[in-house]
């Protein structure tokens, strides 16, 4: 039993080596080369050339600017609504459970281009809509500049860093803010210097993480961005390896090895102040409701507010490409409008030999790689929380180190590592990268599923002689079946919508929706991209339904 | 400060039934004395203590602290809780994780805008009396329980109110350390010149620090009397079966003599410690397990004095807690540890008539 588990703990440490370390060697090994195919040739030109650039610079600018506001717009937003949600007598709470779950089912990119449509400064609906109103000359809004790009990122990550933030302020020992108030200390008083500061753990993990998206992003920065030539990172990473008379993956690695090293340490940090934060645990009371603060006048106007962010967020998106995917050409919606309206964009689609293949190499991409992800994140979890040796405390750093990997970053690495093998330009490249890069989202719903199963269970189990494969088989998956559902629809999700990795890594054959969609927004095919993208909207509501029915219907208990 | 609270109403509603958190309360509370609330989880005594100190709203009547109406349904006046200016410790001590114990306790007196010198002595002079010198600079998280639970009475004190609140402080305390802070905190408060009102569940607790207790049932006071009067002198049955173990008999009041009561049992008939209640009254006779004679056996032609056969002994080392079966009835009593009975011995036992309780509903 126990050389069982030693041995299956060091075949998952190279598995996960191999998926997570690799590329980031290669990634190294391959910003010190020549190019692509002059592999190992060592020279230190790709770093000179990248880091004496000025425009480098300025790119440099805009990733910090773009990434600590957009941090800074989520988390400030999340605390805001998280406060409502436990602290005040809002009306509608069912409403924070939608925000912060059912965006998961919009791709990033199609968030992205919505915004386009509704504030880009030649005919973007709203802007037409307000121009029309108040008969003015120009746009008053402009979507593709910075300040655009940092509002519909803050909102994208909005749900996580409310997923962060919101149970730490449900849990938080309600008698400590009494207690200020006791003391003399009034409402704002109280909230500034009692539940800000206990909650500042929550409150700087969630940044931390946000910060580390936004670095990743790449839907953002290259639906809103480049039109108005506003470069960060990512996007300059695949300006480097897509124009330009050859694709100079060293010099993308050399920018790429900036980017991971800042991920990889603000990770490792939210690591540290995740851990850290246990020390604020206080003594739990008995669950007296906490004191709500009734809002008198601003009840409603905050109630309307809510509405407001949850339509920007999860309706708007929809209701626009819906109706892209009818209208000709970009107007405002009018009696005239809808007397246009047209099934072309979606006959067009669907006879897109492309489109069509993309839709297939995403559900395969979506409900293998999932599967796959889950049944190794099982494996890794079981050996992370049951086996306590010092070979499973390696494998739990390594699972996390993903986390930090910026797509289109990890994909440069895996570039340098596929074109040597025959996985190159196949759908297996995908699938690898996919898995190395989201393995942490499966892992960890499955980690809190394993705390939860008493080890006494197994014990008895193997007691009752049980062999290790067949305790796991009967007793261990059963129990896990919620966090394999979560795990699973986390992942497929994810999947699905993959975008950043798969610029990279697809190649003619081997597109992806999120790739497709990419490709018609540079082609400024809104009407094909709309239909194609309320397709996918409409499979991963699908996959997610399905997940929770099947994850129902194999509940050990139903209660 | 006296408290003053009259006709307090507080109504819960949920799935359809109404809960009466506190049922018209009318009680007035002596300044600079300890006073309890005692009862049973969900008897309301914690909401009435949140009344006082302003965390929850009452639905009708009047609180008031001292000469100030603090909450009046009538009149429409709520003093918030951050300007009643009283100091309370709460059940889970409430020590802001995220400051050192200084700053704890110097909280009260910041929000006051009391000079920060001055706050240093208090805070200084107030650690001392909780004995907690040279913890200034310890992280609040780095305390134990003990330790946490006097930075929270420092915290309490150090503003010196007239008033100060208990939710039951000790409950989270293991039971060797709840002993002592007992002692410690009686000896604290009678110090002072301070009214306490203290919250518990647990009887020893509210029999060994209040100078009055008030015994409080579904939102209701029940009794209010010193911790004498309300173990030896309860007036209802469930006051005297909550404050301590009692053997309960349904009785029939049967005449009323010069000093005693005597009435019948379905034992027989008992002489009990007077109580003026009506001949043919239906009372309940309480009798505690410690008053049960058995020295005093002898003859069974004695007023109050039974013949049974020895039930139980359990040896818990003071004492042995035994049942003893009289005809159907299993009385507790307590027994001299070095006791040479066995169970199934024959035993014949009497009760004073001063320990004979009559208790009604």
């Amino acid at each position: 039993m126990v050389r069982k588990q030693t041995k299956l703990t060091y075949l998952l440490i190279v598995i996960l080596a191999l998926l997570t370390l690799s590329p980031v060697v290669m990634l190294v090994i391959g910003s010190f080369s020549k190019g692509l195919n002059t592999f190992g040739d060592f020279t230190v030109a790709k770093y000179v050339s990248v880091y004496t650039d000025p425009g480098f610079y300025a790119v440099l600018g805009n990733t910090l600017v773009f990434v600590l506001f957009s941090a800074l717009f989520s988390t400030v937003l999340a605390l805001f609504l998280a406060y409502l949600n436990n602290r005040t007598n809002i009306p509608g709470k069912f409403m924070f459970r939608v925000i912060s779950v059912v965006p998961m089912m919009i791709p990033h990119v199609l968030f992205a281009v919505s915004w386009a449509l509704l504030l880009n400064p030649s005919n973007g609906i709203l802007n037409l809509l307000v121009m029309n109103i108040f008969k003015l000359e120009s746009a008053p809004f402009n979507i593709y500049t910075i300040r655009g790009m940092i509002m519909v990122e803050g909102l994208l990550d909005l749900p996580i860093a409310y997923l962060i933030i919101a149970p730490a302020m449900a849990s938080f020992d309600i008698s400590l803010e009494e207690s200020s108030r006791v003391f003399g200390a009034g409402n704002m008083k109280t909230l500034f210097r009692i539940t800000l500061p206990v909650l500042r753990p929550a409150i700087l993990a969630a940044f931390i993480l946000c910060v580390v998206r936004c670095l990743a992003s790449f839907a953002v920065p290259s639906v809103l961005g480049m039109p108005g030539r506003t470069y960060v990172l990512a996007t300059y990473i695949y300006r480097t390896v897509t124009t330009g008379f050859i694709a100079d993956y060293g010099k993308a690695a050399a920018v790429g090895m900036s980017i991971l090293v800042l991920s990889i340490s603000l990770i490792y940090l939210y690591r540290y102040m995740t851990r850290s934060s246990e020390k604020y645990v206080t003594v739990s009371s008995r669950g007296f409701k906490p004191v709500v603060i009734t809002l008198k006048k601003a009840r409603i106007p905050l109630f309307v507010l809510l509405l407001i962010f949850s339509f920007m967020l999860i309706m708007l998106p929809i209701l626009v490409l819906l109706y892209t995917s009818f209208v000709p050409y970009s107007m405002v919606p009018s009696m005239k409008a809808f007397s246009t309206m047209t099934l072309d964009h979606w006959k067009n689609v669907l006879h897109d030999p492309v489109s069509l293949s993309s839709l297939k190499n995403s559900l395969f991409l979506c409900l293998v790689g999932a599967s796959l992800g889950t049944v190794l994140s099982i494996f890794i979890s079981y050996v992370i929380v049951k086996v306590k040796t010092k070979a499973s405390g390696i494998l739990e750093s390594l699972s996390f180190l993903s986390f930090s990997f910026p797509g289109i970053v990890i994909g440069i690495g895996f570039m340098w590592f596929f074109v040597r093998t025959p996985l190159y330009s196949t759908i297996w490249a995908l699938l690898i990268g996919y898995i190395a890069t989201y393995l942490p989202y499966g892992i960890r719903p499955m980690t809190s599923a394993f705390i939860q199963i008493h080890s006494h269970l197994e014990e008895s189990s193997t007691v009752c002689g049980a062999s290790f494969l067949t305790t796991i088989r009967r007793i261990v998956a059963p129990l896990l079946v919620p966090g394999i559902v979560s795990g699973w629809i986390l992942m497929a999700t994810m999947f699905f919508r993959e975008l950043s990795l798969s610029v990279v890594l697809s190649r003619p054959g081997t597109e992806t929706m999120a790739v497709q969609i990419l490709k018609f927004s540079d082609d400024g095919l809104w009407g094909r991209l709309s239909a194609l993208g309320i397709i996918m909207i409409g499979i991963s509501v699908l996959l997610v339904v399905a997940a929770n029915l099947v994850g129902n219907h194999f509940k050990p208990v139903t209660d | 400060m006296e408290i003053q609270i009259r006709g307090l109403k507080k109504y819960y509603y949920s799935e359809g039934k109404t809960i009466k958190a506190l049922d018209d309360v009318n009680l007035t509370i002596p300044a600079n004395r300890i006073f309890t609330l005692l009862g049973p989880s969900g008897c309301g005594k914690t909401t009435l203590l949140r009344s006082i100190v302003g965390l929850e709203t009452p639905d009708e009547g009047e609180i008031t602290i001292g000469d100030t109406v603090v909450w009046s349904s009538e009149r429409n006046i709520f003093v918030p809780t951050e300007k009643r200016g009283l100091g309370m410790v709460f059940q889970t001590y409430a020590i802001w994780p995220h400051m050192n114990v200084f700053n704890n306790v110097a909280y009260p007196l910041q929000n006051q805008g009391m000079p920060k010198a001055e706050i240093e002595e208090r805070v200084r002079e107030t650690l001392s009396f909780v004995q907690l010198e040279g913890f200034e600079k310890r992280p609040a998280t780095k305390l134990s329980g003990g330790q946490q639970q006097r930075v929270a009475l420092a915290r309490a004190l150090v503003a010196k109110p007239k008033v100060i609140l208990f939710d039951e402080p000790l409950s989270n305390l293991d039971a060797k350390l709840r002993e002592e802070t007992r002692k410690e905190l009686r000896s604290f408060l009678t110090e002072l010149e301070i009214t306490a009102v203290y919250v518990t569940h647990d009887r020893v607790e509210a029999l060994s620090l209040s100078d009055t207790i008030g015994v409080m049932r579904a939102g209701k006071i029940v009794e209010i009397g010193a911790p004498k009067k309300i173990y030896f002198n309860a007036e209802h049955q469930f006051v005297a079966d909550f404050i301590g173990r009692s053997n309960l008999i349904p009785a029939k009041v049967k005449e009323q003599k010069e000093s005693f009561t005597v009435v019948e049992t379905s034992l027989g008939e008992f002489v009990c410690k007077e109580r003026d209640y009506p001949v043919g009254s239906e009372l309940t006779l309480c009798i505690r397990p410690e008053f049960i004679d058995l020295a005093l056996g002898g003859d069974a032609q004695q007023k109050n004095t039974l013949t049974g056969e020895m039930a139980t002994m359990v040896f818990v080392g003071e004492v042995y807690e035994s049942e003893i079966r009289v005809g159907d009835v299993l009385f507790m009593a307590k027994v001299d540890p070095e006791t040479t009975l066995e169970v199934g011995d024959a035993v014949t036992f009497s009760v004073k008539p001063e320990h004979c309780l009559l208790v009604s509903e």
